[in-house]
């Protein structure tokens, strides 16, 4: 599976890995990963640390992740990019939306 | 050889099944037929035409192994056999074995005719 | 598919065998099975049964006279073209090769003798489950087929819609060179541009998430906005902020448009810059220094109105100056390895620019070498505006002639804003619109709105902000001016600007005053050495001053009266 999800141990935070491409062919799996996640969870974690691409359709499932967690009182961070993933997240100013570590 | 039969009666009983009242129609195209098939092969046998001894053979093979005479379908292929091979030499004393087969042959249909039409 | 379906539909069946017993009897068997049958004593009968009866399924003898099994499966097959025909041989043969050579001429399968009731029915139910599944196979296709054909044709059509709405603008004055794909809009791709009512001009270029048609819907209401906006005398800032807003309201929350918005000011050599979200756009200068300026904001369609900062960074120019603006298909070129052109392949390729190459030819020379193709894809859109001397430019002229309505003649007009609203709100647009209601100041639109322009810029950033006009002489200056531009309209308090207009009927024509107040402190007019000659002011590069002269230089007369903080324009149009 190229997504994987896991609670903290408090249970509050959603933790979402994403594995290889993160574009299109990811869609569902994505929402499936948090939309069923319950009510309990008030911050997420998106680990791109296996991710090696992402393009703007993955900007775009963000973005939904987002205003599913609340819009602009979202806690959401990304972490771990690689440079390429990086770069792309930097060029949309998405730092701006989310935490990126 | 000598295990197989004039006709096989289980099979002639599908046929009358199937064919309902164009069975007897189909007896008597199979008996015409054959008769001219019989004649074809004795005409190739003299022209020494193994090609066209063949075929014919084996359409009377495929017809009388299909109207239920296996006896019959089974000497028209040796006789198919002896077509391909070229050994026409050998064709007469299977010709005349024909000839007979198909005698019983006649005569069993045509008493299965008249007990299925009484 | 349905088992059951498949084998209760009568089927037509060509039977050929040229023996009368066998015929008869397969007849019998199809016929108890409910099928129709056709049939034929040899080949050349079958052929001709086929293409008159146009048969599902046929069952050939392999040996018959006149025309064998072998040679009418293959003209069967023949005529049957696409349509798939199961042919079946009937035959008592049993060598390899002469099964082989049935296979061979186009036969499907076989049947042996003596013919088996449920083989037959077996058979026939295989077959024409196939026949079935590949009838769906390419009824399926000729569907795909036939609506990628209305599909492209409505992309067409739609095109045509598009640039009606999107027509290119001024994207073929000398100064600009581009190149975008006729059918970039379904992947996404925008490129506009548009004169402004006073000179100079505004070009947007845009990328939005996803292809095909949400993407062109999409991009309707940008063209909408950019057009209808930029003619009226908005400025960039003002469009981006309506066309965020509108992506905001109708695009879901999924799509959003990455875009570059660059307004071209020749009068005054200056550049203003907005990237959100697409690759640096390249400045390179007449003496080939090369500035990246990279996307500073969120793409357009993300953020609500109050947290979206549209503001435009001011970039100092010179005419030969070249700005180049591209959309990421430029960067996502690949080679045949599969590699990316990328960043460093368009930073390459600038940095070899040299003083008599163009850097579009070269940058379009860089990616077709790279790809080892001269196609480009739809998705690739890339553009060059160079800055030129204003003289020569094509500046709005919108033909109005003379309306039948006389329009308003004898008017009077206050308008007056105040604090907040200063740093908000542009008012130009509102003020050119009232003046257009005069048939005869319509066309003048561009001087009228050259006019407005000064005169509140003057009040704003002088007048209201003190911001000295002297630090726009030196690059650094320069920037310290927008940067404390910025600073101080966010915190403008206790100040107003207040438009008077009077409009008279000549017996020549018309006569429009405009007198502009601000509650700044003035300037000594009577020393201001513009005023003192328009020779000074042509000379040399005093930004603050070209405003005044262009004044000068359009109006009958040019009045300040109070401390300076008040001028009068008078400016007459004829019949």
């Amino acid at each position: 599976m190229p997504i994987q999800t896991r609670r903290s141990h408090d249970g509050q935070c959603l933790i979402i890995e994403i594995e290889g491409r993160f574009d299109f062919s990811t869609h569902q799996a994505f929402r499936d990963a948090y939309e069923h996640s319950g009510a309990k969870v008030s911050n997420y974690i998106v680990d791109l640390s296996e991710a090696t691409y992402l393009d703007s359709s993955a900007l775009g499932m963000l973005l939904l992740l987002r205003d599913h967690a609340g819009g602009d009182s979202a806690k959401i961070t990304i972490e771990n990019c690689n440079n390429d993933v990086r770069k792309i997240l930097t060029i949309s100013n998405f730092e701006q939306l989310f935490t990126i570590r | 050889m000598a295990d197989l039969p004039h006709l096989d009666e289980e099979a002639l009983a599908e046929l009358q099944d199937v064919m309902e009242d164009e069975f007897a129609t189909l007896i008597h195209t199979y008996l015409n037929d054959s008769k001219e098939r019989i004649a074809s092969l004795k005409s190739a046998m003299k022209h020494r035409d193994a090609d066209a001894f063949a075929k014919t053979a084996h359409s009377f093979k495929g017809s009388s192994i299909n109207i239920g005479a296996p006896h019959l379908g089974e000497l028209c292929r040796q006789i198919e056999k002896v077509g391909l091979e070229e050994r026409l030499n050998d064709a007469p004393t299977l010709l005349s074995a024909i000839e007979a087969e198909f005698q019983q042959v006649t005569a069993a249909l045509e008493t299965l005719m008249a007990g299925s039409a009484e | 598919m349905d088992e059951s379906a498949a084998e209760n539909v009568p089927l037509n069946i060509l039977v050929a065998d040229d023996s009368d017993s066998d015929r008869l009897i397969l007849k019998a068997l199809l016929k108890r099975l409910g099928h129709q049958v056709l049939d034929a004593a040899n080949g050349h009968e079958a052929v001709l049964h086929f293409q008159e009866g146009a048969p599902d399924i046929v069952l050939l003898d392999a040996l018959m006279p006149s025309m064998d099994g072998m040679e009418a499966a293959r003209q069967i097959k023949r005529l049957a073209g696409e349509r798939f025909v199961p042919v079946i041989f009937v035959t008592s043969l049993s060598e390899p090769e002469d099964l082989a050579g049935c296979l061979e001429a186009g036969g499907d399968g076989f049947l042996s003798k003596p013919y088996n009731r449920l083989m037959i029915k077996a058979k026939i139910n295989a077959f024409n489950r196939m026949r079935l599944m590949h009838q769906a196979l390419s009824d399926q296709r000729d569907l795909t087929n036939e609506r990628n054909r209305q599909l492209l044709e409505e992309q067409h059509v739609a095109r045509r819609v598009f640039d009606n709405v999107a027509h290119t603008g001024c994207l073929d004055a000398a100064n600009i060179r581009y190149h975008a794909s006729p059918l970039s809009i379904f992947s996404g791709d925008v490129l506009f541009a548009s004169p402004r009512p006073a000179g100079g001009m505004l070009i947007f270029a845009g990328d939005f998430t996803g292809h095909g048609l949400p993407a062109a819907i999409g991009a309707m209401p940008i063209a909408e906005s950019f057009y209808g906006m930029a003619s009226k005398g908005f400025d960039g800032s003002d469009i981006l902020r309506e066309i965020n807003q509108k992506l905001v309201r109708i695009l879901p929350k999924d799509m959003f448009c990455c875009g570059v918005m660059v307004e071209v000011d020749f009068a005054h050599n200056q550049l203003g810059v907005w990237n959100g979200g697409l690759p640096d756009i390249w400045l390179i200068r007449s003496n080939m220094e090369q500035y990246a300026l990279p996307s500073r904001h969120l793409p357009l369609g993300i953020l609500s109105a109050d947290q979206f900062n549209a503001e435009m960074e001011a970039v100092r120019s010179q005419p030969g100056d070249r700005l180049l603006l591209m959309t990421d298909g430029v960067l996502e070129c690949a080679n045949r390895e599969g590699q990316l052109f990328g960043e460093q392949g368009v930073r390459n390729a600038i940095e070899s620019t040299s003083a008599g190459s163009h850097p579009f030819d070269v940058l379009m020379g860089s990616i077709k070498q790279f790809t080892g193709q001269q196609k480009f894809g739809d998705d690739l859109t890339l553009c060059c505006v160079e800055m030129v001397e204003e003289t020569g430019q094509a500046t709005l002229t919108e033909e109005v002639g003379l309306s039948t309505l006389a329009g308003p003649s004898q008017w009077h007009c206050d308008y007056e804003i105040r604090d907040n609203t200063l740093g908000e709100f542009n008012p130009l647009p509102l003020l050119l619109h009232i003046c257009m209601e005069v048939p005869g100041l319509r066309r003048k639109s561009g001087e009228i709105y050259t006019l407005l322009s000064e005169l509140y810029n003057n009040a704003l950033e002088h007048g209201v902000l003190r911001l000295p006009s002297d630090w726009k002489y030196t690059p650094a200056g320069f920037d310290r001016y927008y940067s404390e531009r910025t600073k101080r309209l966010n915190r403008v308090s206790g100040h107003y600007i207040r438009f008077s207009f009077q409009h008279d009927l000549m017996p020549s024509g018309g006569r429009l005053r405009v007198t502009c107040e601000d509650s700044g402190q003035g300037f000594d007019f009577q020393n201001h050495p513009v005023l003192q000659s328009i020779d000074v002011a042509q000379s040399g590069p005093r930004y603050g001053g070209r405003g005044l002269a262009l004044l000068m230089r359009l109006t009958e007369s040019i009045q300040f009266h109070g401390e300076g903080n008040q001028v009068e324009v008078v400016y007459d149009w004829f019949f």
